[in-house]
């Protein structure tokens, strides 16, 4: 019998059944599967559909028996069928709206999962009907008009690497620097994925470099996961480990350089999202005008001038000197070529 | 009929469709096969496969009414017997991570409900895995303050008008909108809402980072026409935008997929690249995140935005 068959066989098997079913019974209407081999294979075997029925989100329990039951399998349907989430129209909205768009990027960790979870979303929630006419909408609107170069293999990659963090198996990259010239092999233990500016991140245990490091996808030459036991895993995280402290640093917080303290303008009336850009840990003071100065402290002070510059002209780099020197610089430059 | 090989991941792949697919069946007798297939994101061709490869399912004794029975008549799909298969199963914890990590990202004053709330939906064996796994996806921080979103949301969901102070930035000023939301998306690393703005006349985006207030009024709308929200663009689609790329520029940018083709590259590593259906404004920010190192090239008015912007940062360096 095909596994998938056999699969859902045994899932209707047990969901029919009123009490627990014995390993016998099982074997009786399995005769070639479970009972064609010795007891041991045959156990072997039942414990890896199971395994495989739990991957689905199918849980299958043994129980021991008492006097009401016997002792034996059973899947718990309170246990199986999806619940309704009892959740308000507008957090549904929020789940339809937020997986719709980042199906659509077509890059996102357990993309294919996404798209189940997102199906199923119909049978957890009351009255979806304006949520799901959204989420259509949503994910045609974020979609782009055509896939990007590369996109395909890119996913690809994404969905591997998303399999080996949940599995805490050890991946072996072959990764190029950042201008493509020089290309290193190592072995990571994929921690975490994370998103920023567009491009999605792995985080992991570098043995090569004997730290923890971060890795651009679109950089991942190719990479390979260790096949050997796939359920068991091969690292433990390393308990200072925090994906969103990496994740939310501002490319002005990498090392570069020492830290040096900035002073930014920001001119009414003030874009919202110019003052929110430059994240938790910058200092935002408003001055009766309007004007907003912001304070920070930056160990790259490039990314800060990039940033500042991407804001347009009603931010400014007021301090240090040598800094808005650089700004006017590249402002200078750029209106050379302009004129 | 042979069946063709099955791969070990489509094997997996059908099986979570399937069981979806028949209690979707199940729910909506007589529904066309063509939207069923469309909604399990497979072809007609490959539903009927399903639905073949349903017919040999059951439950033992195997006896003619042990079996999974669904047949399609006159093109649409109906469920005779589905063997307990009502309801799909719950979410296994990537699934219910995935979409974890998708709502954290949107934010919104609900996404601590929707956390707790997918947790409850995983099987009680898989909630630890589903814990860690959770944190260890990070899909980027929230556009906007939870309860902008949370409004947006709610509006969307209950169809209500909302009243937006929001930043226009090619005016440089704050305004106030009345706007009936119809969806939230993203695109270029922004979300945006969209919606009909009723000043206007039209359906428009707004950058969410960009909405500094935002009130539910007690105004309903009806849903927008399919056939509107077919054929929308969050931007309206002129000419594509040109951008010139320098090496280290076009190294970076390129390695970020899904928003740039590129026109030329040259040996040295410098790049000509196309912009379908963005505004001046975001190609203008773009170029200059730069820093010196890219140019908006083309069409003349982008040109011209880009040059503007340039002459007015500089002024502010006198």
């Amino acid at each position: 019998m095909q596994k998938a068959q056999r699969l859902l066989d045994l899932a209707a098997f047990l969901l029919r059944a009123a009490e627990p079913l014995s390993w016998r019974e099982i074997q009786e209407q399995f005769p070639d599967d479970y009972a064609a081999t010795s007891g041991e294979a045959a156990i072997r075997k039942f414990e890896r559909d199971k395994a495989e029925l739990l991957d689905l989100g199918i849980p299958v329990r043994y129980l021991a028996g008492d006097e009401d039951l016997p002792a034996g399998y059973v899947i718990d349907k309170d246990e199986f069928y999806l619940p309704d989430l009892r959740l308000p129209p507008e957090d549904l909205a929020l789940l339809y709206l937020a997986g719709s768009a980042a199906l659509a990027q077509g890059i996102f960790p357990y993309a294919r999962d996404l798209a189940h979870a997102l199906n199923k979303l119909s049978f957890a929630g009351r009255a979806p009907g304006a949520s799901e006419t959204a989420a259509m909408a949503s994910l045609r609107l974020s979609a782009g008009e055509e896939p990007g170069e590369g996109e395909g293999e890119a996913a690809e990659k994404l969905e591997r690497l998303s399999r080996a963090v949940a599995q805490k198996k050890r991946v072996h990259l072959v990764y190029a620097g950042a201008e493509r010239k020089d290309r290193t092999e190592r072995d990571v233990d994929p921690y975490g994925l994370y998103q920023r500016g567009g491009a999605w991140f792995l985080a992991g245990w570098c043995h090569l470099r004997r730290d923890l490091r971060t890795f651009h996808l679109g950089r991942i030459v190719s990479l390979e996961v260790n096949p050997a036991a796939p359920r068991t895993p091969d690292f433990k995280l390393r308990k200072d480990f925090s994906l969103p402290d990496l994740a939310t640093r501002e490319t002005w917080e990498y090392a570069v350089h020492g830290p040096m303290r900035c002073r930014i303008r920001l001119e009414p009336p003030v874009p919202p999202e110019a003052r929110g850009s430059f994240g938790p840990r910058a200092r935002v003071q408003e001055e009766p005008g309007g004007v907003a100065t912001v304070d920070l402290e930056a160990t790259n002070s490039e990314a800060l001038v990039r940033h500042v510059l991407s804001l347009g002209d009603r931010a400014e780099i007021v301090a240090p000197a040598a800094l808005r020197r650089r700004a006017r610089g590249i402002l200078v430059a750029l209106a050379r070529r302009c004129a | 009929m042979s069946r063709p090989p099955v791969h070990k991941t489509d094997a997996r792949d059908r099986l979570r469709r399937v069981l979806f697919l028949v209690p979707y069946a199940v729910r909506h007798p007589g529904i066309p096969a063509k939207d069923l297939a469309r909604r399990c994101g497979i072809s007609e061709r490959e539903l009927l496969d399903d639905l073949d490869f349903l017919m040999e399912v059951g439950c033992p004794p195997f006896a003619p009414d042990d079996f999974l029975d669904l047949y399609v008549e006159g093109g649409r799909v109906y469920v005779a017997l589905h063997q307990s298969f009502s309801r799909p199963p719950r979410f296994t914890e990537s699934e219910a991570a995935a979409l974890a990590a998708a709502a954290q990202a949107l934010g919104g004053e609900g996404k601590d409900r929707v956390l707790r709330a997918l947790r409850e939906s995983v099987p009680r064996d898989r909630r630890q895995s589903f814990d860690e796994l959770v944190g260890r996806i990070y899909a980027g921080s929230p556009p906007a303050e939870d309860s902008v979103l949370g409004r947006l949301q709610r509006a969307i969901a209950e169809r209500r008008a909302v009243r937006l102070r929001y930043f226009t930035a090619s005016r440089s000023a704050e305004g106030e909108r009345t706007v009936h939301p119809w969806t939230l998306a993203q695109r270029f690393g922004h979300w945006y809402l969209y919606g009909h703005d009723l000043t206007r006349d039209k359906a428009l985006a707004f950058r969410i980072d960009r909405i500094r207030e935002c009130a539910i009024t007690d105004v309903r709308f009806d849903p927008p026409p399919e056939a509107e929200l077919a054929a929308a663009h969050l931007f309206s689609r002129g000419a594509p935008i040109r951008i010139r790329l320098g090496r280290r520029a076009a190294a970076w940018a390129l390695a970020r997929p899904g928003q740039l083709q590129v026109v030329k590259r040259t040996r040295r590593g410098d790049a000509l690249v196309e912009v379908e259906a963005a505004s001046e404004d975001w190609a203008t920010r773009y170029a200059l995140s730069f820093g010196g190192d890219a140019e908006v090239v083309s069409p003349p008015a982008a040109r011209r935005h880009f040059s503007e912007a340039v002459r007015r940062a500089l002024a502010r360096y006198r």
